[in-house]
This record gives structure tokens, C-alpha cells and sequence, in this order.
């Protein structure tokens, strides 16, 4: 399925120009290989591709109900997870653009109530199992036809992913009723849809849509009453309510442009003047912070520089050069356009991880970039961010954090070790030295965990946050049956 | 309400009334302070001419310029000492310094503030050195300078070594006693060009000053020849004690401390940690270990190596994998530049971090350390007291740091050191026992009245 051209494209930026082109799954299979092979990394340019892919995605897609539409982009969302599982900010956009279109919907829905309730007469030849047994039919088929309120059932996404387009593009899947039994048993094999259908059942009874009894017996069964509603509906809106998804993804892939200017924004209110500030490795976001901050103020930045793994970067951002084997990559052909902090009238001074320690005493404010943030507050970033913040809380100094709330994730794993991603030791010891290669065992973390405690504050587009708070902000930005939209095992 | 606004008017009032007051009552007052002034001035203007008298010989134009351009006394003051360098035409001499001052911040710039008191130009070539200097002291201060001979105890050792070869050369002029004439004229230059190499360690420091008082303890009778091979002796006996046999001690000392199973975590190199580390192999312990290093000396590189060579399971990670390593670890073995006086720890940079992990960790800290590295020094930050090595050493040949010298503001910082807490100290292991650190004062006292 992906194109032959594909394997060329090494980066964010010919990934973008091939999705103009591509077809829609070979784009998917596109990101996909990207991600795997490391080629598009770090939080901003795996958000926008992912962005990107699913605006698309939402765009080719032929409507039939929304239930569809939100099946269609989590199994694409959870190709693309499982693809990088470590890069949540993936996981976090596919959240964020399922939240959306569910509150679309939502509004329509509420829009069109009074209509719906008329329509549902209507006959309603799409989608119908073949399976006679009620509790299933009705299992099922809330699943799938009330995705509004509780998600679309997760087992027919996992068996979609095979089937894929095709079934997906069909309109009105009721002409395929086999394809619909196969998903019924699969998910009946699961053990899931009782559990779901019984919450559903629940669920479902107070809402406007109920089905009135005399239709259950009916051969086209309950469900065919809310899906046919939806579908009507959708019929009838489906111009509006797609554009509104797409201006939806199209304001989340403006927030990404624009995220960290509105960081930069509230510079002033946390750097005085003659401040000494540390921060680590490069970013952007602390990068345009600091500069921001310069406008008005003179101060010294200490840059640890993140030694094996992101040291030429850190080098390169300092003396505003562009580092060789980065030059082609994304992120430093954003960075180009950002002058060095020294053109800002900044001292800036360069030192090794290990003199953060000796160091700190004289510095008056911590400030990190983060590779993703989690719901209780902790952070995931470039290795040895850890040991600074330990040494910044052993002197007392404030540890600010900056991060946009693309970052935000709502994962909350139980061994944080999970989250950490391990390089290549070649950086650490050259693979010519042949003795060490062969009997030293190297470790060469990505990324350390910061538990909230050694944070003081976070900085995100939204303002300022205690580390404490954070999980409002995910509860804002992400619906609770998102969450685990990749992990059916772990849905409800 | 009207209390205090008739307050506030009757001061008021009284105001302009003192106003025209004022100015003839301060009159005198100001011109008091105006006379003393005025006397200063005089005073100083009289000094600044006397001084431009004696100078008169030598240049006329210099009077001139200076009459000129006073405009207060105290700039007068100083100047004559700044225009008592240049001999001819200080007229000339002045505007190239004014020329050369956009080049002195340019250089001034690359120095860290914090650390502007540690910078020294660094020796990397014999082209300076004075002819006092012995060849094999010569050769001792490239190698260290180069970090061919690194750490504290090496260096101490390779410069002892050097010290007995320039005695052996000696020989004591005409009318002179080895006693008066070895330091003062001999040993001094040799300090000075090493000390210009790289700054002396404080085990150094400690062995120099004991060299001294072992020479001036020579009986000004005893023959040249005697002398000197008694000096050679009591060099050979200190370094047998002071350091082989201490490392020896130490090293069967903290051995007991490994059990079997321990992961031992160690940062950099340290001689008495790897002898430690091989003695426990030897003895058939099994345990696992962790060497943490770090740029720019990757001396962890080379101990892990040695360890590695005789089939000891070893993990390398550098400073930035600290934190995920530290779990695994149930020991944190810790080499020592130097132990402070008031129980911190002067290591290598870096140290410190690996001490605060551990500590956090809860894992015991124990640090090995020869009682010739107490010194009586305290220190409570690295930036008081440390070592900056050369910035150059930072860059990375090809990378983007090469031209790091064209980019204003941009300063490289190299600290060779940092001073690790007390309390994160579990234990030192000295060959005098293990004490805890407050007790190093004790045994630096203890040391020193031996030795005394």
C-alpha cells in the first residue's frame, strides 16, 4: 500500500507536501513508516504530521454517521500510536480531534432534536445484523449507533483496521450484513459487548433518541432507529458538520503554530532582569520564551547541553548554526528563522550536564522544555532533566516548566519506566571500539521522568499552572471515553 | 483630621520663612565642606604636580596632556601611575590603548563572571618555561596539562618522582647550605612551572609543603651527598606510605563492604576505587557495576575498560542516565580530588549529582579517600575554590561549537570540580579507618601532628 516514493521522505516537510498527492492510505502507511523509523520525531512535528493526516482523513471520508466518522479516526489513530507509542503526543491530537467531533455533534444533535424525533419513522435500511439474539443486536448496535455519548464499540474498529477503506467508504453499511455478523461474534468473543451493552442500555434510556418499544421487535431491530436517526441526520447536516470537523482540525493545527508565541507571552511576567536562568538541551518553546523575555530584559542563560543525544543541537541553537546532520530535519528549519539568544542580548553560557550541581547555587530560575506531560503533573523530557530539577529542589530554586497543552497527555501509566525511550549507545561509545562494544552494557536513556514534585510551575498557551492543576486541564481538553481510545482492552 | 493638617501647614509655613534663611545659614556650612574640598583638591593637585616634577625628566608632553585633561583630583591620581609605564610620548601610547579596549572586552567576554576569579592561562608548550626548570619536571607539567597524568593521587606521585630527580641533579653552590638554597632557588620554579601547567592538587599542595619542611630540617653539617639521598628516602618512604600502602588499606578495607549481589555505582575513575573494585573480583565477590561518566575527560571510559577486562559485568552510562541507573545500584563508591575540612567532598565534576541521587535514592554513599587529600581548607560552593580548565576543551571537532569564539555572549564553562554536600556522605574510608565526615578535621589534625 504505501507508495515506493514514500521511503525517500525523511521528514515533517515532504511528508506534508506528499499528503497533497498521496492517496489517503498510503499517506497513513506514510506516517506510519515515518514514525517507526524515528524519521519525523519530537512532540511539535509528530503533532502537526498527525494533525495533517487526520484533517484528511475527515476529508476523503464519505459520510454516513458520525459513529463512522469516530471509528474511521481511532482505528486510524491507534495505527499510529502503536506505530510510536512513545511519541503521546499522537495520541494526544487523535484525542483532541475525537473530542471534537463528538462535541459537534453534540451541539447539532441538540440542534436537531425536534427534527430527529420526526425522522425516525423514516425507514431505516442501513446497517442491520443478521443475528436474531436481542441482547446482542441491541449490544451491538448501540455501540456503534450511539458513539454521542460512550465512543464507537472498539471491536469493530480493531477488526476495520484489516477490512480498512473499503468497508469504511461503503456507504450505508447495511448492504453488507456478513461483515457486520463477524464483527458481532468477534466482539461477542470478547466477552465485550454485554458489558458494553449494558451500560450503554443505561446510558442510553434517558436519552431524547430511546427507541420506543413497539420497535424492538421489529426486524431492523432498536438499533435501527438511532442509526437511522443519526444517519438522516447526518445526511441532512453532513455538509455543515464536516466542514465544522475540518475547521475544528484546522484551529488545532493553528494552535500548534501558534502555541509557543502565546507561551512567549507571559515571559515577562516570570524573568526579571539580571536573572541567571539554567535550562537544557534545545526547544523552541524555551528558546522563543527567553527571547521574548529579552525584549525588555538583560539577563545570563546557563545551557546544559544534553550531552549524547541532543548536544549538536543545544550547540547549534547557541551559536545560531544550523547543525549538519539536522539541517535537513523539521525542527531546526523552524529554529533557523529563530535568532541565537545571543543576537538578543543575552549572555549565554554553555556547560556540561555534570556541573549543573556546582552551578546551581547561582542560579535563581529552572526552566525546561518538556517531551510530553502527563496527567498527574509529571513530565517526560530529555534525559538528565531529572537530576537538574533534583539539584534545582536541593537549592531551592523554582523549576518552571514550558510546555504547550498539546503535550497535556491523559495517560497515566503505573511504571514510568514505560514512558522512557532508549537511544542508540553508539553515540555513547563508538562502535570501532570493539572491546567495549562487545562487553560493556551501555545505557542511553531519551528521556527522564520529573515527578510533579520537583515542579514548581507549568507555563502552557493557556497561562500558569501548579503542577497540581494539570489534570483539569486534561479533563478540559479530552472526553473521558478518548482516553483510551488505543487500548480497547482498557475502554470502560 | 485638622491636627494633623495644621501639622503638615505649619511646617509649611515655616519653610519659605527658613528659605531665605537657609541659603545664608548653609552658605558657610557648604563652604565649609566646600573648603575641605577645595583642600583635597589642592592637596591633590599639589601631589599629582609633584609627581609630574619627578616624571618632568622624561617627557614634556606628558605635563601638557595631563594639565589638560584634569578635571578631577582623583583621575590625576591614578593617572601618573597609568602614564609612568609608557617612557616616550604617552600622547601616542594612550590612543592605541583606547584602540585596543574594543579587543580586551572581546576577550574578556569569554570568561564566565561567576568564575572570573579561577581563570589562569594554561602551559601547553616548554616554549615559556624558565631554564631553572629540570627537564623531567618539563616533561611532568605537559603531561598533566594534556591529562596524561590525571587525578589526584597520579599527580602526586609523578610529581614527587620529579622532585627526587631534580635532587639528585642538585648540587649546592659555593657558599650556599642545601638548606637555605634547595627550596628557595631549586624547588620554587619548579612549583611555579608546574602549578602554570595546571593549578596543584591539594594532595600536592599537602606533599610540597611536607618536601619543604623535610628539607629544612636537613642538618646544615651533613655532607651534600648524604642529604640528598636522605631527601630521596624519606620522598620513597612518603609515597610508600602516604599513598601504595594507604591505597592497599583502603582498598581491603572497602572490599569487606562489598557483598555479593551489591551493583556498585562509581562515577569517573578514581586508582583506589578500581584497585578496590579488582581486589573484590579477585576475591571471588560477585557483584555488578555501574561506572556514570561524563564529558569532557570520559575517564569512566578507561575504569570501565580495566574493569571490563578482567570479566567484571559493567554498565556505562553517562551523567544524563543517572537517574534511571541509580535503583539498580546498592552501593555508590566515590573517589575524592580532595576532602574538605568541614566534611565535603572536592571531586570531579559531577560528583555532587551522583552523591544527591544516591542520597534521594537512599542507596549509602561511601567515599575513598587517602588521608593525604585532607586538607584543612572548607568549602560550601564549587565557585569559591575550583579549577576552569581551557573552554576549547568543550568543542567537539566538527560540530557546530568550533567557531564558538565569533559568536558574542556565548561563554563556554569547563569546571574540573564541584563540592559535594556532607550529608549526602555516608562514609569515608580512610587507611586511618573509616570515619564519618565530620571527623575529617579530627584526622587532618591527627595526620599533621604525626607528621609534625
Amino acid at each position: 500500500m504505501p507508495s515506493v516514493q514514500a521511503g525517500y521522505a525523511p521528514n515533517l516537510g515532504v511528508f506534508l507536501k506528499a499528503l497533497k498527492t498521496q492517496q489517503l492510505e498510503a499517506s497513513i502507511e506514510h506516517l506510519i513508516s515515518l514514525l517507526k523509523r524515528r524519521q519525523i520525531r519530537n512532540s511539535r512535528p509528530c503533532a502537526i504530521a498527525t494533525a495533517h493526516l487526520l484533517l484528511r482523513v475527515v476529508a476523503r471520508f464519505k459520510w454516513t454517521d458520525i459513529g463512522k466518522l469516530l471509528q474511521r479516526i481511532q482505528e486510524v489513530g491507534q495505527r499510529l500510536v502503536e506505530a510510536q507509542p512513545k511519541e503521546m503526543v499522537v495520541g494526544n491530537i487523535v484525542r483532541r480531534v475525537l473530542g471534537m467531533i463528538r462535541d459537534e455533534a453534540k451541539e447539532d444533535r441538540s440542534e436537531d432534536m425536534s427534527d430527529t424525533a420526526s425522522i425516525t419513522q423514516i425507514d431505516s435500511p442501513q446497517r442491520e445484523t443478521s443475528d436474531p439474539a436481542p441482547l446482542r443486536t441491541i449490544g451491538v448496535s448501540t455501540a456503534t449507533a450511539s458513539p454521542l455519548r460512550f465512543g464507537a464499540s472498539n471491536a469493530p474498529g480493531s477488526t476495520d483496521t484489516d477490512s480498512d477503506d473499503g468497508s469504511a467508504r461503503t456507504p450505508q453499511g447495511g448492504h453488507r450484513p456478513p461483515l457486520m455478523t463477524s464483527h458481532t461474534s468477534y466482539a461477542v468473543l470478547n466477552g465485550l459487548p454485554v458489558q458494553q451493552s449494558m451500560f450503554n442500555l443505561l446510558s442510553a434510556t434517558p436519552s431524547p433518541l430511546s427507541t420506543p418499544p413497539q420497535q424492538i421487535d421489529s426486524p431492523q431491530a432498536g438499533s435501527g432507529i438511532n442509526a437511522a436517526s443519526v444517519a438522516q441526520r447526518v445526511a441532512a447536516s453532513s455538509k455543515d458538520l464536516k466542514a465544522e470537523v475540518i475547521s475544528g482540525i484546522e484551529e488545532i493545527i493553528d494552535e500548534l503554530d501558534q502555541v509557543d508565541d502565546q507561551m512567549a507571552g507571559y515571559a515577562q511576567e516570570h524573568i526579571h532582569s539580571n536573572e541567571v536562568i539554567l535550562t537544557h538541551s534545545s526547544s523552541t518553546s524555551v528558546q522563543k520564551f527567553l527571547l521574548k523575555a529579552a525584549e525588555k530584559r538583560k539577563f545570563t542563560v546557563i545551557v546544559a547541553e544534553s550531552y549524547p543525544n541532543d548536544h549538536q543541537a543545544t550547540h547549534a541553537a547557541v551559536t545560531g548554526s544550523v547543525a549538519p546532520d539536522l539541517g535537513s530535519s523539521e525542527d531546526t528549519s523552524l529554529e533557523m528563522f529563530l535568532k541565537p539568544l545571543t543576537a538578543a542580548g543575552i549572555t549565554v553560557v554553555l556547560t556540561t550536564d555534570a556541573a549543573i550541581f556546582a552551578i546551581m547555587s547561582r542560579v535563581n530560575k529552572v526552566i525546561l522544555a518538556t517531551h510530553a506531560v502527563i496527567a498527574n503533573g509529571g513530565l517526560i523530557a530529555a534525559a538528565g532533566a531529572r537530576i537538574i530539577a533534583k539539584a534545582a529542589k536541593v537549592h531551592k530554586i523554582p523549576v518552571i516548566v514550558v510546555s504547550g497543552v498539546y503535550k497535556l497527555s491523559p495517560e497515566y501509566p503505573f511504571e514510568f519506566e514505560s514512558l522512557i525511550e532508549y537511544g542508540d549507545p553508539g553515540r555513547i561509545v563508538k562502535y570501532h571500539d570493539g572491546n567495549l562494544v562487545d562487553n560493556l552494557e551501555i545505557d542511553n536513556p531519551l528521556y527522564d521522568y520529573v515527578p510533579p514534585d520537583l515542579v514548581d510551575l507549568y507555563i502552557t498557551n493557556l497561562g500558569a499552572h501548579a503542577p497540581s492543576y494539570l489534570y483539569r486541564i486534561v479533563a478540559d481538553h479530552y472526553k473521558p471515553e478518548d482516553i483510551n481510545f488505543h487500548k480497547p482492552e482498557l475502554q470502560f | 483630621m485638622a491636627s494633623p493638617s495644621s501639622a503638615t501647614v505649619e511646617p509649611a509655613g515655616p519653610n519659605p520663612s527658613t528659605k531665605p534663611t537657609q541659603p545664608e545659614s548653609a552658605a558657610p556650612r557648604l563652604s565649609g565642606a566646600e573648603l575641605k574640598k577645595q583642600k583635597q583638591a589642592e592637596k591633590a593637585a599639589r601631589r599629582a604636580q609633584t609627581i609630574q616634577e619627578k616624571q618632568a625628566g622624561v617627557p614634556p608632553a606628558a605635563q601638557k596632556v595631563k594639565s589638560d585633561t584634569t578635571t578631577g583630583a582623583k583621575t590625576q591620581q591614578k593617572r601618573p601611575s597609568s602614564a609612568a609605564a609608557p617612557r616616550d610620548l604617552p600622547v601616542r601610547s594612550q590612543r592605541p590603548a583606547a584602540a585596543a579596549t574594543p579587543e580586551a572586552p572581546k576577550k574578556e567576554d569569554k570568561t564566565v563572571e561567576l568564575f572570573r576569579h579561577l581563570y589562569k592561562p594554561r602551559v601547553t608548550s616548554i616554549a615559556g618555561a624558565g631554564k631553572d626548570v629540570h627537564p623531567a619536571v618539563l616533561a611532568l607539567g605537559l603531561q598533566m596539562s594534556s591529562y596524561t597524568i590525571c587525578g589526584s593521587c597520579a599527580r602526586l606521585v609523578a610529581t614527587l618522582q620529579a622532585f627526587k630527580k631534580v635532587i639528585e641533579s642538585y648540587a649546592t653552590p659555593p657558599g650556599n647550605t642545601l638548606t637555605r638554597h634547595l627550596t628557595s632557588h631549586v624547588l620554587s620554579p619548579q612549583i611555579e612551572y608546574l602549578a602554570a601547567c595546571r593549578p596543584l592538587s591539594i594532595s600536592m599542595g599537602n606533599a610540597i609543603r611536607w618536601l619543604k619542611l623535610e628539607i629544612s630540617k636537613v642538618d646544615i653539617d651533613v655532607p651534600d651527598a648524604e642529604a640528598k639521598k636522605g631527601l630521596c628516602d624519606a620522598i620513597d618512604v612518603f609515597i610508600r606510605e602516604r599513598v601504595t600502602f594507604a591505597d592497599q588499606v583502603i582498598a581491603s578495607s572497602a572490599v569487606e563492604k562489598i557483598k555479593d549481589g551489591d551493583v556498585i555505582l562509581t562515577y569517573a575513575k578514581s586508582s583506589v576505587i578500581q584497585r578496590t573494585l579488582m581486589t573484590a573480583h579477585q576475591e571471588g565477590r560477585k557483584f555488578r557495576v555501574i561506572v556514570v561518566d561524563s564529558r569532557p575527560l570520559h575517564e569512566g571510559k578507561h575504569l570501565a575498560a580495566a574493569l571490563v577486562g578482567i570479566g567484571i559485568e559493567v554498565k556505562y552510562c553517562l551523567i544524563n542516565g543517572l537517574s534511571h541507573n541509580i535503583q539498580d545500584a546498592t552501593k555508590v563508591l566515590l573517589g575524592a580530588h580532595a576532602m574538605m575540612s568541614n566534611g565535603r567532598l572536592f571531586s570531579r565534576i559531577g560528583t555532587a549529582l551522583v552523591a544527591m541521587e544516591a542520597n534521594e535514592a537512599d542507596k549509602p554513599v561511601l567515599v575513598l579517600c587517602e588521608t593525604i587529600k585532607f586538607t584543612e581548607r572548607v568549602a560550601l560552593d564549587s565557585i569559591v575554590h575550583n579549577e576552569i580548565a581551557p573552554a576549547d576543551e568543550l568543542v567537539i571537532p566538527g560540530g557546530p561549537l568550533e567557531k564558538w569564539g565569533d559568536v558574542k555572549k556565548l561563554q563556554l564553562c569547563n569546571l574540573m570540580y564541584d563540592v559535594t554536600p556532607a550529608e549526602y556522605i555516608q562514609m569515608i574510608v580512610t587507611e586511618s579507618g573509616n570515619v564519618p565526615p565530620t571527623s575529617v578535621p579530627v584526622l587532618h589534625r591527627l595526620g599533621n601532628e604525626s607528621q609534625g
